[in-house]
């Protein structure tokens, strides 16, 4: 029997061959698409690929995919878009279980309707699956005021890469019964299973949502602004220098976020401006806000560079000094910096690199575009760390089987 | 207590009293490395390290090595693993699973030489300590910069930031804030073999690599030591409202806390006592000021800029009377906040002056089933004929049913234990885990499969042998042994 014929068998659903070219990053195509609609066709798929030596590319959105290439092998394409819906919802619990391929979008208006959100705003956010965000581990600058999305991850279900079925985690928001696996699997990008689905932690829509404006000529002036907001006595949900800044008609903005109730947040913004030393302008809410996550993100290589905050205005520099001026999104509590690049700007990140680990940072790399291995560019771990790493997707795919461009 | 035993790991059925000399060049060696005055072997002197806060089980190490840093903490695990001996890395002993229980074959590694606070970084709101820092200190110390360390263990002012990482641990302030894991960014750790790796870093956000700290944080010392433990600081809240709710009934107080969840407020703090815990506190040192008439009362905290905290606590109060309080009290100074939350932390202690042995349980479960749980746990303690006092994180639905008894009186012994696993069960089979921010150790292992199956157990026991190998590292911990199950 055929490898395609067997993969037929197990699945009746599946593509085969690959009917269409919407993952461009593979510079082979795919043997066959499947659609597996619950867990237990996923472990299925999962199983009969690790039987048969065949690669599996998990795909939810398929916009943050790694651009890299299968390495000589077949493989399939496993996408999650019929893994949708949601599977608990208990607004009184603060805590919402849905299938991996369901549009954070669409989990969001569920959750609005009981003046619930997710509070995360990692780019393109209203475009991806649960499943996608929970593999890329993004949070977006307000990790600031609500904490990284891995710590509201409660629970996961995962198929590994041999077929098992790993349930992670749970539906409480506190939970220490075990060893914490669950922290590992976000932001793995698939390499250590399939999710199906997840249950995350909601939080009730703040009362007031105030985005203060403050414009100025360069990243490298309002940095020093930005830092003293870092030190203020407060905590703003998020702060982000963006150049340039064309929704705010301004070469450079520096954006402070304010949750809370309106006399906090009313009181807040004058306890800023005091410790700043400035007067920021308020946008309107649902405004321009809107656009600030997607800055600095469509070029044809994105990086991503982290530094202590303090380190900031080095880390500019050198951005400066090996790319040019390029567009900036700056998450200034965070330390870190996303710039977008054209192609021809490649050769130049394998410097920016080093540039940035000599500030005890490290940078990031990825790339849409086909032919472009922009990841191989970023920093790498440490030995040790390479190798505990190594072993633990080896504990959950023995066999390699999942992100089958794995070196 | 009828525990599991806890003598050699590997194994069941082994004397916790085992008598076993440590081979003298073993001693020597470590000796070389941390010098003799921090190396025990003498047995009156190690029956301080014999339990941890859970001290229904005890068993004597062979011995206990205290080093200096994170060099002499490599030496000595090498030293100790070469020759095969099990390591139970300790803190200061506060924990309340027995994770830090030593193995009788086995050597502990202790921290509380390693106590000092490396540095802090005002600017970037971080801090770089060492294990034996005690979880206080480092607020203490950052205060005059207007900064706090959040995570705050009722232990807190004897407990270790190093022990905190090793159970990730919580506290009442956990509700708003997140427990330890979202501030710990980066860690120094030595695993099997003595090898030192550096996982993490605040300035490393951007390096796509997988989680390993916040795989590291709450792995009870099963995977390594950790030497250098870098934190993320927070300001300090510019106003503080403090409340407290009585209520006839422990139901209707957790109808309130639904109420103030579900409202969108969002408090610091919201902790829950029962009549039996106020009656143990007000006749203790520790006294609150609690009413002893009242079913339950609830200490609700919000904190933030002043401007907005009259407004949000007049809602919680709001909400406190809807659910059919009797009264909603406000701490209007300070020494009263801290009365009243001494009450709270050292409600512990104060069930000291009415039974002779407490079994301290921990549990966690959907907020919205808190009113049904705690009847139901109620019920449980008549049944079995046992006093039951309930002390705990209600905004987080992290239940501590403590129950009181003898355990010279062997029959209420067995009931302990009876009531304690239906406890479990119950909070599992409403949604809920076995425990929400005291560990699994050696206590809860054995209800581990209640709620993990096969495959999570075989999961986790393979991750435990990514950092550790041999098995080496704190054995017979968090993970059950096939004939320990309960399930």
């Amino acid at each position: 029997m055929s490898l395609v014929a067997s993969l037929a068998a197990v699945l009746p659903g599946a593509e085969l061959p690959a009917a269409d070219d919407r993952w461009p990053w593979a510079a082979e195509p795919a043997m066959a698409v499947v659609h597996p609609s619950s867990t237990d066709e996923v472990a299925a798929t999962v199983r009969w690929a690790a039987a048969n030596g065949v690669g599996v590319a998990v795909v939810a959105s398929g916009r943050r995919f790694r651009g890299t290439r299968p390495k000589g092998r077949p493989f399939l394409i496993l996408a999650t878009d019929r893994l949708v819906g949601t599977e608990i919802y208990e607004p009184a619990d603060l805590t919402i279980t849905a299938k991996v391929g369901s549009r954070v979008s669409a989990v969001s208006a569920e959750l609005r309707a009981q003046r619930q959100w997710l509070p995360y705003d990692p780019p393109h956010l209203g475009d991806r699956t649960l499943g996608g965000l929970v593999a890329t581990g993004e949070s977006g600058p307000l990790w600031m005021g609500y904490g990284e999305l891995r710590n509201h991850v409660l629970g996961a279900t995962l198929v590994t890469g041999d077929g098992r079925v790993v349930r992670l985690g749970g539906r409480v928001v506190k939970n220490v019964a075990g060893f914490d696996m669950l922290k590992a699997v976000v932001g793995s990008r698939g390499t250590l299973g399939v999710l199906t689905s997840v249950c995350v932690r909601a939080f009730p829509i703040p009362l007031t949502d105030r985005l203060l404006v403050l414009r100025g000529e360069s990243a490298s002036v309002l940095l020093p602004i930005a830092r003293a907001v870092g030190t203020a006595p407060l905590m703003p949900v998020s702060c982000v220098v963006m150049t340039p800044a064309p929704v705010f008609s301004a070469a450079t903005a520096l954006l402070v976020r304010l949750h809370g109730a309106e006399p906090t947040v009313e009181a807040d913004q004058r306890t800023l401006e005091k410790h700043c030393g400035v007067s920021f302008e308020r946008a309107e809410a649902g405004g321009p806000n809107a656009s600030v996550p997607d800055h600095a993100t469509d070029g044809a290589v994105v990086i991503e560079a982290s530094v202590l905050p303090t380190r900031l205005p080095e880390a500019l520099v050198a951005i400066r000094d090996t790319v040019g001026d390029t567009p900036l999104a700056i998450d200034t509590y965070r330390g870190a910096l996303r710039a977008s690049l054209g192609a021809s700007a490649i050769g130049a990140v394998t410097r920016l690199t080093a540039r940035i680990e000599a500030l005890d940072g490290a940078l990031s790399a990825r790339s849409t575009v086909p032919g472009i291995d922009a990841e191989a560019l970023g920093s790498r771990p440490s030995r040790a760390v390479t190798e505990l790493t190594t072993r633990l997707e080896s504990a959950f795919d023995p066999q390699g089987v999942l992100w089958p461009s794995r070196p | 207590m009828t525990r599991p035993a806890a003598g050699s790991h590997g194994s069941t059925g082994v004397s916790s009293r085992m008598t076993r000399s440590l081979d003298p060049a073993v001693v020597r060696a470590l000796g070389s490395v941390v010098g003799l005055d921090h190396v025990i072997t003498e047995r009156d002197r190690l029956v301080v390290y014999e339990s941890d806060g859970l001290t229904a089980y005890r068993v004597s190490p062979q011995a206990v090595v205290l080093p200096g840093s994170t060099d002499e903490v490599a030496a000595v695990v090498k030293i100790l693993h070469g020759a095969g001996i099990p390591v139970v890395p300790r803190g200061a002993g506060t924990g309340l699973s027995g994770g830090a229980l030593p193995t009788a074959d086995g050597v502990v590694v202790g921290t509380a030489r390693m106590n000092r606070i490396l540095e802090i970084d005002p600017v970037n709101r971080l801090a770089r300590v060492q294990p034996g820092v005690i979880n206080a200190r480092l607020t203490e110390a950052t205060r005059p910069h207007g900064l706090y360390y959040a995570p705050d263990p009722s232990s807190q002012s004897t407990c270790t930031l190093g022990g905190n990482v090793a159970e990730n641990s919580g506290g009442p302030h956990c509700l708003k804030y997140g427990v330890t894991t979202r501030y710990v960014t980066g860690v120094k750790v030595v695993i099997a073999g003595g090898e030192v790796i550096e996982l993490g870093g605040a300035g490393r956000t951007a390096a796509a690599e997988l989680d390993l700290v916040g795989l590291f944080v709450g792995s009870e010392g099963c995977f390594g030591i950790a030497t250098e433990i870098e934190v993320r600081l927070l300001p300090l809240a510019e106003g503080v409202r403090t409340l407290l709710g009585i209520f006839e009934t422990m139901e209707a107080a957790g109808h309130a806390v639904t109420e103030i969840i579900a409202s969108g407020l969002v408090p610091a703090a919201v902790e829950i006592v029962d009549n039996a815990t106020i009656r143990a506190v007000e006749a203790s040192v520790y006294a609150g000021g609690y009413p002893v008439d009242a079913g339950a009362a609830l200490v609700i905290e919000f904190d933030g800029t002043e401007a907005g905290l009259d407004a949000e606590a007049d809602a919680a109060e709001r909400c406190c009377m809807a659910a059919g309080a009797r009264e909603v009290r406000r701490a209007t100074e300070a020494t009263q906040r801290a009365k009243l939350w001494n009450g709270r932390k050292k409600a512990f202690g104060a069930m000291g002056r009415i039974a002779p042995d407490l079994l301290v349980q921990d549990a966690t479960v959907p907020r919205t089933r808190l009113p049904e749980v705690l009847a139901r746990i109620s019920e449980i303690g008549e049944r079995y004929r046992l006093r039951v006092a309930n002390v705990f994180h209600a905004g987080d639905g992290n239940l501590h049913p403590n129950i009181l008894f003898d355990r010279n009186d062997p029959d209420e012994l067995d009931r302990v234990e009876r009531a304690s696993k239906e406890i479990m069960k119950l909070c599992v089979d409403v949604g809920g885990t076995i425990t929400g921010e005291h560990g699994v150790g050696v206590d809860k292992r054995g209800y581990m499969r209640l709620v993990h199956g096969p495959e999570e157990l075989a999961a986790m026991a393979a991750v435990k042998a990514v950092f550790d190998p041999r098995g080496l590292f704190n054995p017979g911990k968090v993970l059950p042994d096939a004939e320990e199950a309960h399930a």
